[in-house]
Parts: structure tokens; C-alpha cells; sequence
């Protein structure tokens, strides 16, 4: 599905990620997992064309992206939910949906793509009239989501999809991207709560100081000590 | 105090002439809300379509209507040409302020080098033409500059609001690079709204030639009036432009009418930063 190599990029003139490289198969769910500031949302940015990488490939289902200019990418199948949520505050919840839906193909299956995303998110339904800026934390978070799925992504980048929210809050949001991962979209999961990502993920890759130092199953990355000790809490 | 047929009439004509601010605050108040470029020039646009909708009539005989059914379209084009050139160099919020102001100063110097300094007055049959609504007169030439502006207010707010360009617009004005990762491409959005803004300046400017008198420095004197009506109806905000318009040019109206016209300006500044200063997040 997606396929990262040897990619580079520089952010405001100075290199964030080096080198890196990493796959998302059809329907698999992979986690970027790593401390703040180690370029894990500037790789997951510029998978979704917001910026240009100044080195490597990034290849969606067998189309080079890195080259595309921004408007272009979606149309191969990516959405992206950004870190914060960036929804478009002083437009309506269903006026955020109807902008993931922009993209022709997706257009012509707006009213579908309200279904799913209102029965996803039945809350949504009840606020679709209201400025998207009004909405608790939460239910922006719920907006993001929907506006990424009806953009009908076949692989969805969630960049901190739990960030700020209130714990019974962050437990919905992980069953709905389960759920979205059960309806056969692959994700690339970038979370700092490292202990549910590990939880959800088929694999995991974890990005220090803009490189990957270590990739695998989870269970494996539990086991390894140092991912015990610096993310884990554990002490050995 | 003045009586109610001179308060009735400063109400009417206030509300005329504010369709007017409204129809000049229309294009730029699109530009500066959805495109983040204050354009200075805009004046200038419209007061070049004025002249030009005047030199049209005077020297071709083409009726001001005929004109503008040229006039409208050339300067779709003509803003489309100007956003190339904003875009070309980059052009952000505050720099469109120093550029735009330069673009403005040279028309003004082309304007007056083809029609001179003096005062131009473009004569056309129904430029008197008003009727009685009880005691008070309404002058038709106004009342048409009033219907056409509510008209475009209205027609942009509904583009804004129910296309998916429109739509595309508002969320570009917010975060073009979010807007963007879901295929909206802002850059040729921004060269139709440029296009359409200039165009709204080409139509204020062929009611400027048939209601006032002409001045290549007619520039600068529409320039605060109708900043204060822009920034108090809210940037992007058409509708919103039109109802401030009505409110600026009644309040200047009734001002001229009960206290002296020379109070007029005082009123609608007062207005605007007595907003600026109570209602700062609508700016």
C-alpha cells in the first residue's frame, strides 16, 4: 500500500527526518511511535503532500507521491487527520465532511460517506449545523476523523489521534480506529501513548531524533529493554 | 432639528448611497477575508472603470449599459492578470498593503494622464431621473447601483455558502495546507476570486461614472469610508459589506442632515472603533 524509502526531509531549513524508510501493507495498521520533536508529524505530513521531501521515495500503491504537488495526493487513496485537529473552525461540521469529500471520486459519494461517518459518530449528526470552533475536544477530534474517511482513504494517516482528550474520551477514539481498521483501511497510527499503540498495532516503528531505531511486531518492541525504560515506564 | 420629510430623505439617500460603499466594499472585503491581500488597488479598478465607462459613452456613444457588458468581463481578466502578478512574487498580507498601494498610485498617474485633472461630469439622460415616494425623492440611478449591489451581496453569499468552490474558498482562507491535502487547488480558486473581485470594482465603477463627479483623486476619498464599511461588515463577509454599507451611508446621511456634513466622517470612524474596540474578534 505504502512504501517510505530512504526518505529526507528538512523542515524550516533544518533536516528532520533522515533516511527513512517504512512500509504500511493493504489493511495493516502500523504505529510511528517516538518522544516529541522526533519528526514523527513532519513524516506523516509529508506523506499526505503537505510538505516536499528533499530526498527519497514515498509510493502509493505502486504511484511515486514525493513529486505530486499537494492537491494531487489524495486522489491515490491517503487521508490525513493532523495533529490539533486543524479543523476549518469557522465553517460547519458537516461543511468540515463535505471538504474530505472535495476530491471527485469522493464527491459523488458524499451522501454515503455522511451515513458512515454519522453512524460512526451519532453526536455528529445532532451538531452538523454548528461551527466546527464550538465543538469540546473531543468531538473536534470526531470531526478530523470524519473528515479524513470521506475523503474514501484506503490508508489514513492519524497523527495523535488521543492528544488532549479526557481518558474515557481517548478509550472511544481507539475503539473507532479499530473499527475503522476492521472495515479494511490501512493506518499509519502516530501516538504517544505508546502503551495503546502497541496495543492496536499489527507493527510498529519507532522514530528518535528523525531516524527509525527500531521496528518490528509489538510484542517484540516490549520486550526489548530500552523501549521498556524510555516508553514503556518500566523499569528493568 | 431638522423635519421628517429632510430626516426621511437623509434615510433614503444614506441607504442609497451606502449601496454603493457596499458594492466597492463587495470585492475587496472578498480578496482580504478569503485571500489574506488588502487591496488598495481596488479603488483604483473601480474608479478606472468609471472613467473608462465614461470614454466609452462620451467619445463612442456606447450606452453606460453596453459599456459595462464590456467593461465587467475585461476586468475579470484584468484581476485575474494582477493575481498572476501577486502570486508570481509572493505577495503576502502586508506586502499586498505596499504593492497594491503602488499599483493604485500608477493608475491614478495613467488616469490623469488620459483625462486630465479637471473634474468630468459623464451627462446621460437619466442622471436626474427620481421618483416621489410620499414627499421623498428617489433618485432611480441610485436605487439601481443599490439593487445591483444587494444583488451581488447576495448571489456571493450564496456561492460562498452552498458550492463546493465557495466552500473550498472559506476552508483554503483557513488553513490552505489542511484545504489542500484534501485536493482543493487554492491557487486557481484564488485567480477566480481575484477575477470576480475586480469585476465587482469594473460594476461600482460604471455607477460611480453615471452618479458622481469624476477626479483621479476620487481614489483616495472612497479609500477610508469604505475600509471602515469592509472591516465592520466583517472580512469575507458579503453580506455582511452590504448591510455595513447601508449602515455607514445612513449614518453619514442623518449626521449631514441634523448635525453638519462636516461631522459625517466622525460618525462612521466612530462606529468603526467603538467596534474595533468592543467586538475585536471580528476583525
Amino acid at each position: 500500500m505504502l512504501e517510505v524509502r530512504e526518505l529526507s526531509i528538512a523542515y524550516g531549513g533544518a533536516p528532520a527526518v533522515w533516511d527513512v524508510s517504512l512500509d504500511v501493507g493493504a489493511g495493516e495498521l502500523v504505529a510511528v511511535i517516538g518522544p516529541n520533536g522526533a519528526g514523527k508529524s513532519t513524516l506523516v505530513n509529508t506523506i499526505a503532500g503537505l510538505h516536499r521531501p528533499r530526498a527519497g521515495v514515498i509510493r502509493c500503491a505502486g504511484v511515486e507521491l514525493g513529486a505530486l504537488p499537494s492537491h494531487r495526493v489524495c486522489r491515490h487513496g491517503i487521508a490525513l487527520v493532523p495533529e490539533g485537529r486543524r479543523l476549518f473552525t469557522r465553517m460547519t461540521v458537516e461543511e468540515n465532511l463535505e471538504i474530505g469529500c472535495y476530491r471527485d471520486e469522493a464527491r459523488a459519494e458524499r451522501a454515503a460517506g455522511l451515513e458512515r461517518v454519522y453512524g460512526l459518530f451519532p453526536i455528529l449528526r445532532e451538531r452538523r449545523r454548528q461551527l466546527a470552533g464550538s465543538l469540546s475536544g473531543g468531538q473536534q477530534q470526531m470531526v478530523a476523523i470524519g473528515r479524513a474517511m470521506m475523503a474514501r482513504p484506503r490508508l489514513l494517516l492519524l497523527d495523535e489521534p488521543s492528544l488532549g482528550l479526557a481518558p474515557a474520551v481517548v478509550d472511544a477514539m481507539f475503539a473507532i480506529i479499530r473499527a475503522i481498521h476492521d472495515e479494511g483501511v490501512a493506518i499509519l497510527l502516530v501516538e504517544q501513548n505508546v502503551i495503546r499503540a502497541l496495543d492496536i498495532a499489527n507493527r510498529a516503528y519507532v522514530l528518535e531524533e528523525g531516524r527509525i531505531v527500531a521496528g518490528g511486531a509489538p510484542d517484540a518492541l516490549r520486550r526489548e529493554s530500552r523501549i521498556r525504560e524510555a516508553y514503556l515506564g518500566v523499569a528493568n | 432639528m431638522p423635519s421628517a420629510t429632510l430626516l426621511g430623505q437623509a434615510v433614503v439617500s444614506g441607504l442609497l448611497a451606502g449601496g454603493l460603499y457596499g458594492l466597492l466594499a463587495l470585492g475587496l472585503s472578498l480578496s482580504w477575508g478569503l485571500l489574506r491581500l488588502v487591496n488598495l488597488a481596488h479603488f483604483a479598478l473601480a474608479l478606472l472603470g468609471a472613467y473608462l465607462t465614461y470614454q466609452l459613452g462620451t467619445a463612442l456613444h456606447l450606452s453606460p449599459w453596453v459599456a459595462a457588458i464590456v467593461l465587467v468581463p475585461a476586468f475579470f481578466g484584468l484581476g485575474i492578470a494582477l493575481h498572476l502578478l501577486f502570486a508570481r512574487f509572493r505577495v503576502t498580507e502586508f506586502t499586498s498593503l505596499l504593492v497594491t498601494f503602488g499599483i493604485a498610485v500608477i493608475l491614478e498617474s495613467v488616469i490623469q494622464w488620459f483625462w486630465t485633472a479637471d473634474y468630468r461630469r459623464y451627462e446621460t439622460p437619466y442622471a436626474s431621473a427620481s421618483f416621489k415616494l410620499g414627499p421623498v425623492f428617489v433618485p432611480l440611478l441610485e436605487l439601481f447601483a443599490c439593487l445591483t449591489a444587494a444583488t451581488l451581496a447576495l448571489a456571493t453569499w450564496a456561492w460562498l455558502r452552498f458550492t463546493y468552490v465557495g466552500k473550498a474558498l472559506r476552508a483554503a482562507a483557513e488553513d490552505p495546507a489542511i484545504a489542500g491535502a484534501f485536493g482543493v487547488d487554492h491557487r486557481r480558486h484564488a485567480l477566480l476570486l481575484s477575477g470576480l473581485s475586480a469585476a465587482y470594482a469594473g460594476a461600482a465603477g460604471t455607477f460611480i461614472a453615471l452618479i458622481a463627479t469624476l477626479a483621479p483623486s476620487q481614489i483616495w476619498a472612497w479609500l477610508g469610508v469604505v475600509f471602515a464599511v469592509v472591516i465592520i461588515g466583517g472580512l469575507g463577509n458579503p453580506v455582511g459589506a452590504l448591510l455595513a454599507g447601508f449602515l455607514i451611508g445612513m449614518s453619514e446621511s442623518i449626521t449631514m442632515a441634523v448635525v453638519a456634513p462636516a461631522w459625517a466622517p466622525l460618525v462612521s470612524f466612530s462606529i468603526l472603533i467603538g467596534l474595533l474596540i468592543f467586538r475585536p474578534e471580528r476583525v
